[in-house]
Parts: structure tokens; C-alpha cells; sequence
């Protein structure tokens, strides 16, 4: 029986993003940015989604009086990437 | 990335997946300047000691406080470093910890040696003035094989975590130098410090130097 995707997941900036931060301890805005080569705007919006469902803390600092935004994977995000990842692999390997 | 919310296939996303894991595994690059700065900093010291008392002259202050003076620009490298890391890998966490236990290590080593020498010194010369004979035990011989056992250490452990071969043969040869110098006198002891010192650190600090720089415009050129 093939389970439902995550719809918070299962698009593409997303899952980008969550693809980023299961791999590193935590990563700044710009760097995000710059891997997934999305606008500032529309990476902002990905990010408050995935922010709203608990799978990653942002948080706002300052740098050299520069705003710095970082951001970090949750256990609740690193429970659902496993569970999505999970899916896919039901889906191709039965599909 | 299109800035649409497309939806992907299953093969797609494992795929998005792997593309993105494989460009965070990018993210730690170690600039060098700290590994060629203090395998610099060790062949110096060692190389000017064995100057001293091969020449028989001595400087007006110990060489060695250079290792000390060292850790004011390993500092502000560490800070600079750290400031231009946007993303913390978890390693990132582990690589700076141990070399920061191993500087510690080193000044306790320094502490406790120099207790142990200055300890035995007076027992050295009563020998010596008793039997008329130069003590069979010089503790100073086998203060270096103590320093290259630390030195192997965090360089080994680097080496072959981050799949570095330099640095793995280069903790390697601070291991075989240890057990060399155990049975060397102290000019063949300061000789194969300083070349452990190039071999481990300097070098390897040269190839990141080099691969870091590379790295640096592969990144320009694709932002243009």
C-alpha cells in the first residue's frame, strides 16, 4: 500500500532546502540561496512553509550589522525527509 | 532551481536528493593557512635549536616562544575562517574541537616536560659530580618523540576522515619519527621533528591552500 507523498516535502525548492540541511549542521540564508540558485523572495516563502510545518528552526542574527538569517534542520523535519525518502523508494521500487 | 512550485516525479526528487547532498558535501574547505603557518612555525623552532647547538651559540630568548606567539594569528584565521563559513557541516564541529584539545595538549605537554626536566636536572648533575661522569639518562633526548606522538594524532585522524592521504601519511610519519627519535641523539631528534612538521602539516597546508584557491574560482566562474 503506497502511502501519500508529503505535500510539504514533494516540491521542488522544498525539498531542496530540507535536502540541504539534512546534510550539514546548519546553514546560512545566502549559502541556501546560492546552492539551490533560487530569488531571495521566493526561497523566503519555501522557508516560512517549512518553518509553519516544524521541520526546520530560523533564526535571526546579526553579523557585523548585517541581518543574518540561519537556519537548522528539526527532529520533526529529519523524521519526515526519512519518511518521505522512505515513500519514494516505495513508489520507484514497486511502481 | 525555477521559482514555480513544480511538482516532481518520484524519480525526480530522489534525484533532487542526491544533487543537493552532493553540493552541501562541498561545503568545509579548509583555507591551509593554519596547517602551512604552523608546520612553518615547528621547522623553524626545531631547525634553529639544532643550529644553537650545532654552532654552540645561543639566541638571546628561547625560539620555541614563537609557538606561542603563533596562537595570536591562529586566532584571528580561526575567527576569519569561521565568520566565512555560511554553513556548518557536522564534521566541522568534531575537526575543530580535537585540534583545539590538541593545542591544549601541546602546552600541557610543554608544562609537564619541563616539570620532569627541571625535577631531574639537579640529580643529572650530582651524578655527574659525584662519579665524574656525564648522566646515563637525559630526559631532554626523548622530548621530542613525546611532542611527534601528539603531532601524529589529530593529523592521522584528520588525514583519514576527510580522505586526505597527505595528511594521513603525514601523521604516519610523526608516529615512525616517535619511535625513531626514542633511540636518535637530540640534533637527529630536531632534524626529523621539522620534517614531520613539513610532511604533516606544511605540505598538506600547501595542496588545501591550492585546492581551496581553485575552488574559489570554479565558484566565481560559475556565478558569472
Amino acid at each position: 500500500m503506497f502511502k501519500d507523498l508529503d505535500p510539504i516535502l514533494h516540491s521542488q525548492l522544498r525539498l531542496a532546502v530540507m535536502s540541504l540541511l539534512i546534510s550539514v549542521k546548519e546553514a546560512e540564508f545566502t549559502f541556501i540561496r546560492e546552492k539551490t540558485n533560487a530569488t531571495a523572495g521566493n526561497l523566503s516563502v519555501q522557508i516560512q512553509k517549512l518553518k509553519e510545518a516544524g521541520y526546520i528552526d530560523v533564526t535571526k542574527q546579526f553579523r557585523d550589522n548585517y541581518p543574518l538569517t540561519v537556519c537548522k534542520i528539526t527532529k520533526q523535519g529529519i523524521k519526515a525527509f526519512e519518511e518521505y525518502v522512505a515513500n519514494l523508494q516505495s513508489y520507484l521500487g514497486k511502481g | 532551481m525555477t521559482q514555480t512550485e513544480k511538482q516532481l516525479t518520484e524519480k525526480e526528487s530522489l534525484d533532487l536528493i542526491a544533487m543537493m547532498i552532493n553540493k552541501a558535501k562541498d561545503t568545509r574547505r579548509d583555507t591551509g593557512i593554519a596547517a602551512i603557518m604552523w608546520g612553518a612555525v615547528i621547522a623553524i623552532c626545531s631547525l634553529v635549536r639544532l643550529s644553537e647547538i650545532h654552532f654552540g651559540y645561543k639566541l638571546p630568548f628561547d625560539i620555541y616562544l614563537l609557538t606561542f606567539a603563533a596562537v595570536i594569528p591562529q586566532i584571528y584565521f580561526s575567527v576569519k575562517e569561521k565568520k566565512k563559513r555560511k554553513a556548518k557541516a557536522y564534521g566541522d564541529v568534531f575537526f575543530d574541537n580535537m585540534w583545539m584539545a590538541f593545542g591544549i595538549c601541546i602546552f600541557l605537554m610543554i608544562f609537564i616536560t619541563g616539570s620532569i626536566y627541571s625535577g631531574l636536572k639537579p640529580m643529572t648533575e650530582e651524578y655527574q659530580k659525584l662519579t665524574g661522569h656525564s648522566a646515563p639518562f637525559h630526559f631532554y633526548e626523548f622530548n621530542s618523540s613525546f611532542f611527534l606522538l601528539l603531532y601524529g594524532l589529530p593529523t592521522f585522524v584528520t588525514g583519514v576522515s576527510m580522505k586526505f592521504k597527505p595528511m594521513l601519511w603525514g601523521g604516519l610519519l610523526c608516529w615512525v619519527c616517535c619511535i625513531v627519535t626514542i633511540y636518535t641523539t637530540v640534533k637527529i631528534d630536531l632534524i626529523l621533528t621539522a620534517l614531520s612538521s613539513i610532511f604533516a602539516w606544511f605540505i598538506p597546508g600547501l595542496i588545501m591552500e591550492k585546492d581551496y584557491r581553485k575552488a574559489k574560482k570554479g565558484l566565481a566562474a560559475a556565478n558569472v
